[in-house]
């Protein structure tokens, strides 16, 4: 099981995985009017602060989806 | 003239709909009625009542009875008026002297073998038979009682709820046709012929062991004591009733609760109510002993450790105990480290309170639902392609429906008076689409004429609605005239493009959802053609990893076959408990303020912040698996959690049961020492759908009200609870009334801005949206056009889960639910329906079986990832090899120590319908379910030391 780290970068890759339509682009612009739109706070700060320390976990577009946030 | 539809009269046969109008003279008077109206119908709609015995206004006429003959102008002998249909001109007379000797003839041949006991009969004051032997003026039986008879029949009792005394039956078949025509179960027979003739349940068996689901509308319709609730046996007949809702299913039935005193003695469905149109289902009907079972909690109780023993106090005390903590974690850890759920079981106006409170008095959105499990999905992909988080139907709306297709639900077990509807719509002629991966009863049907089963893999519904969708396309099946005018161009063109590629279709899905491509152009074209195509769906469509993506894939169906705006089609989500839909309106979510308003709008938080007199966070809050997680993080520190039992109904229970360890102050308000309330700090009592006022909002959007039947058994209802809690927290809450929460409801929710209860005493009930626009309600949704202006294609890539079957777990565990026990089981456990399920089996195929040497009853040991858990076996065909099916309404059984913490992309709703597994043959419970035993019993010697006092002092 994962754990919460391992469960936010999971749950972006999956917000890009099932919005990759349109290239990737759109689809880091759409995971991240979604975080924006549902994640918490805490979610949203978490995910930032790996991408900035770590982010090898996150996929490319999911990198350039949490830039946006 | 217009039928003025009035509940409490039994007009004897069925409304018949024709706008051709045929006047007749009845005894004199003129009447004008519907063509194909029944003169017994006719008669009674105009105050003339014509006896009766085997017709009653839910079954069509029988004529067996003969004792509402009468004469008729020009025709020769005494037809039933029953079965006598109005004819222009038509000269009737009901009452004569030729009629009188007649019926009182009838009525001396029935009573010759019908005890004579009615002064000590159950049914006395309430029986038909009675009333119409003195309707008719029955004063002796010349036949005498020595001659053959049915006197000493054997009563069978082996029903929990109700009784069969054949010795009291006129054999009117009443029971059997309700069982027909209104549940459409087919349980009952008459058997043998003539004299010999009576009823039976299956092939002479006793009640309990033949198909009868219980629902009670035999019951209902029997118009002696034969058939019998033993609730009014034991008790005698009930003095006063009141209308009410029912608190179980998403269907929302209207029934009397009919009392003695403040004591309930039976529920009986409402004919007004416009959900179930008075029928019912076992639950509904019978399992309300819960409400006063011995298990309830009576007194508030707090504790500084889950370690210690309980300790009763005063509502205050518990109130400030509650704060204190609060207050204390909030000072420490922030604001955000705090949060609550709302419950889906209780009233919109509850539910309302708890999420303000936590939005005002915690100053945070970290509020969430159940529906996070269930139907969340729902919300999202129905808002995005639709524009309105709910379903578009009424539920009768399905017998105008020409191809009814049913997508992960099993309305019979989980939805059953809606399944009774469906079923009476297939009889009269419709098609059935069933895509599920198990068998379900519904594929049964009695008289079912065409069906299809999409026989799916689990985890590969998407893969199987873009096939459909690919069909529809590719076989021009599609409603232009729809498409052009109700859809965006642009949305359209995109999918239409995506779904037309090669890999949507039926036969390159096959290798992923197993389904033959032959089935699966037929079922298109079934659904395409039929007319009116509507959809139900359950949790076999939300609960996966892709529920969003199938929630919009439903609705891209709907919209690109130009299902939707008008009766007998539509989007038709089938949701779990009572209140999930209200619970969801009302704001429980975190980023959506009540009326699906997002937090995020400054707007929107304008207009909450002026009446609330707060200022509210513009930030979504956590959601509950978020809640969790930051609490084994050890950032989130409390938590308020009204009827709703996570550490049951949540997957991956482990997880749960760590978090739930991990808070500092959890406050569970429930009606039982529920899961939940084994972790906690502070356990507030609440009450029963009977001991409250509300509204509840059911599946179809339809708002009804719950009405108080008797006394809070603690003494405040669950919104007085709320209020008491969020006082001691600092923010104070003025509400005399729920009718005043309603008003606030009202004033700031967009779609519910004309309801009042007022109104709601008037219309009975309401469907929203409920404004200027639509001031008694809005049945049908999206009738002219969409809350987004134009219907929205999604794009909907099938993504397959990341719970596959492997080498070292290779079945695919699915779970659900039956028809006599309800989610966590907490309410049906402590019920007589444990006869029907005292234990969750799990169900094998036959091939997996055999392959592990596994036969019925085994205990087997189930592991996925997440855990293992012990269950008996039960070989069965409903599912395919390599799945395997169990249910989760008993907390020792351990379902969710398997579930997972995958979860829908969008929403988190949980994959519960798809685990990877392995089963073997084991001799022990699981290692989870030896320490479940072991904190249970500590729990409740706890909870006992407590009572036990009070008990004495009683």
């Amino acid at each position: 099981m994962r754990n919460s780290k391992e469960q936010l970068i999971h749950m972006v890759n999956q917000i890009v995985e099932n919005n990759q339509h349109g290239g990737p682009e759109k689809a880091a612009a759409a995971t991240s009017v979604h975080m924006k739109k549902f994640w918490a706070r805490s979610m949203k700060e978490d995910i930032i602060e790996y991408l900035k320390t770590d982010g090898s976990d996150l996929s490319d577009t999911a990198k350039l989806a949490v830039g946006m946030l | 003239m217009l039928e003025y539809f009035d509940p409490t009269k039994d007009l004897g046969t069925p409304a018949i709909l024709s706008e051709t109008m045929v006047s007749i003279e009845i005894d004199g008077v003129s009447v004008s009625v519907p063509e194909g109206t029944s003169v017994m119908r006719a008669a009674a709609l105009h105050d003339i009542n014509i006896p009766k015995l085997c017709a009653t206004d839910n079954l069509e006429a029988f004529g067996s009875c003969r004792l509402c003959a009468v004469e008729i102008e020009g025709r020769r002998g005494y037809p039933a008026s029953c079965t006598t249909p109005v004819a222009e001109g038509m000269q009737v007379t009901t009452q004569n002297e030729k009629l009188g000797r007649l019926r009182r003839n009838v009525m001396e041949l029935y009573i010759s073998d019908h005890p004579l006991d009615c002064l000590t009969c159950p049914a006395n004051g309430d029986c038909e038979l009675q009333d119409m032997a003195g309707a008719v003026g029955l004063r002796e039986v010349r036949y005498g009682f020595d001659g053959e008879n049915h006197l000493d029949a054997q009563k069978d009792n082996s029903n929990p709820y109700f009784s069969f005394d054949p010795s009291k039956c006129i054999v009117c078949s009443r029971c059997v046709r309700a069982c027909e025509e209104v549940q459409g179960t087919f349980a009952l027979t008459v058997d043998g012929r003539g004299f010999d003739s009576k009823i039976s349940a299956g092939v002479a068996q006793d009640f309990v062991d033949s198909d009868c689901v219980s629902c009670g509308a035999c019951v209902q319709a029997c118009p002696t004591s034969t058939l019998m609730e033993k609730s009014v046996i034991d008790q005698g007949q009930p003095e006063h009733s009141i209308v009410t809702t029912c608190a179980y299913c998403g269907v929302g039935c209207s029934f009397e609760a009919q009392m003695k005193g403040d004591k309930l003695i039976r529920m009986v469905p409402y004919k007004g109510g416009e959900a179930n149109e008075g029928h019912s289902c076992v639950k509904g009907r019978f399992a309300f002993g819960y409400a006063t079972h011995g298990d309830r909690i009576k007194e508030p109780m707090i504790r500084d450790s889950i370690d210690q023993p309980w300790r009763a106090v005063s509502w205050e005390e518990a109130f400030e105990f509650s704060a204190k903590k609060i207050h204390k974690i909030q000072a420490e850890h922030g604001r955000e480290s705090v949060g609550g759920i709302t419950s889906s079981r209780c009233t919109n106006e509850e539910t309302y309170l708890v999420q303000k409170l936590i939005r005002t008095a915690f100053g945070n959105n970290n509020t969430d639902t159940c529906a996070r499990v269930c139907h969340s999905p729902t919300g999202f992909g129905l808002k995005t392609t639709l524009g309105e988080s709910a379903g578009t139907q009424t539920f009768p709306s399905v017998s105008k429906a020409d191809s009814i297709v049913v997508i992960g639900a099993n309305p019979t077990d989980a939805h059953p008076v809606v399944g009774s509807m469906i079923r009476r719509r297939l009889r009269e002629g419709a098609s059935l689409i069933v895509a599920d991966p198990r068998d379900i009863d519904l594929l049964k049907t009695p008289h079912l004429s065409e069906a299809i089963h999409l026989q799916l893999r689990p985890g590969t519904n998407v893969a199987l609605i873009n096939a459909l969708g690919h069909v529809v396309m590719t076989e021009n099946l599609q409603d232009d005239a729809f498409i052009g005018d109700r859809c965006d161009k642009e949305a359209f063109e995109q999918w239409k493009a995506f779904i037309c590629e090669e890999r949507n279709s039926p036969e390159a899905s096959e290798e992923i959802t197993g389904v033959k491509p032959e089935l699966v152009r037929k079922a298109a074209k079934v659904y395409a053609d039929a007319g009116n195509g509507a959809i139900f769906y359950g949790l076999g469509v939300t609960e996966h990893s892709q529920g969003s993506t199938m929630v919009m894939g439903i609705a891209n169906l709907a919209l690109a076959t130009g299902n939707l705006g008008r009766e007998g089609v539509g989007v038709n989500p089938l949701r779990g408990q009572n209140n999930v839909q209200g619970s969801c309106d009302m704001g429980s979510f975190p980023h959506e303020l009540p009326g699906y308003q997002h937090v995020g709008v400054k707007d929107v938080r304008d207009k909450f912040e002026a009446v609330w007199n707060v200022k509210i966070d513009e930030e979504p809050g956590l959601r509950i698996p978020n809640m969790f997680d930051a609490a084994i993080n050890g950032n989130f520190k409390g938590m308020y959690v009204q009827g709703e039992d996570i550490a049951q109904s949540d997957p991956n229970t482990q997880h749960v049961e760590k978090a739930l360890r991990a808070l500092d102050c959890l406050i569970v308000q429930d009606i039982f020492l529920n899961e939940t309330a084994k972790f906690a700090h502070v356990l507030l009592p609440g009450s029963t759908f009977l001991e409250k006022d509300g509204t509840f909002t059911n599946g179809e959007r339809r708002i009804n009200r719950v009405r108080k039947v008797m006394p809070p058994l603690a003494g405040l209802a669950d919104w007085e609870v709320t209020l008491g809690l969020s006082k001691a927290l600092g923010y104070e809450m003025h509400y005399n009334h729920p009718s005043e929460i309603m008003d606030e409801i009202a004033l700031l929710t967009p779609t519910f801005t004309g309801v009042n209860y007022d109104k709601l005493e008037k219309l009975g009930s309401i469907q929203w949206p409920c404004n200027d626009e639509s001031p008694e309600g809005t049945p049908t949704m999206h009738v002219e056009d969409f809350p987004i202006g134009k219907g929205n294609f999604a794009i909907t890539e099938y993504i397959p889960t990341l719970e596959r079957s492997t080498r070292r777990l290779p079945l695919l565990l699915t779970t659900g639910r039956i028809l006599s026990q309800y989610n966590v089981g907490a309410q049906t456990r402590r019920t007589d329906n444990m006869v029907w399920h005292a234990e969750d089996v799990l169900e094998i195929n036959p091939y997996d079986a055999n392959e592990r040497g596994i036969s019925d009853g085994d205990w087997l040991g189930i592991t996925s990832r997440a855990g293992n858990t012990v269950l008996r076996a039960l070989v069965s065909t409903r599912q395919l090899p390599g799945v395997v099916y169990t249910t989760f309404h008993h907390p020792g059984s351990g379902a969710n120590v398997i579930t997972t913490d995958n979860s829908d992309w969008a929403t988190n709703c949980p994959e519960y319908k798809v685990t990877a597994v392995q089963v073997e043959k084991v001799t022990q419970p699981s290692e989870w379910q030896k320490e479940f035993q072991a904190m249970d019993k500590k729990q409740l010697q706890f909870l006992r030391a407590e009572k036990a006092p009070a008990e004495t002092a009683q």
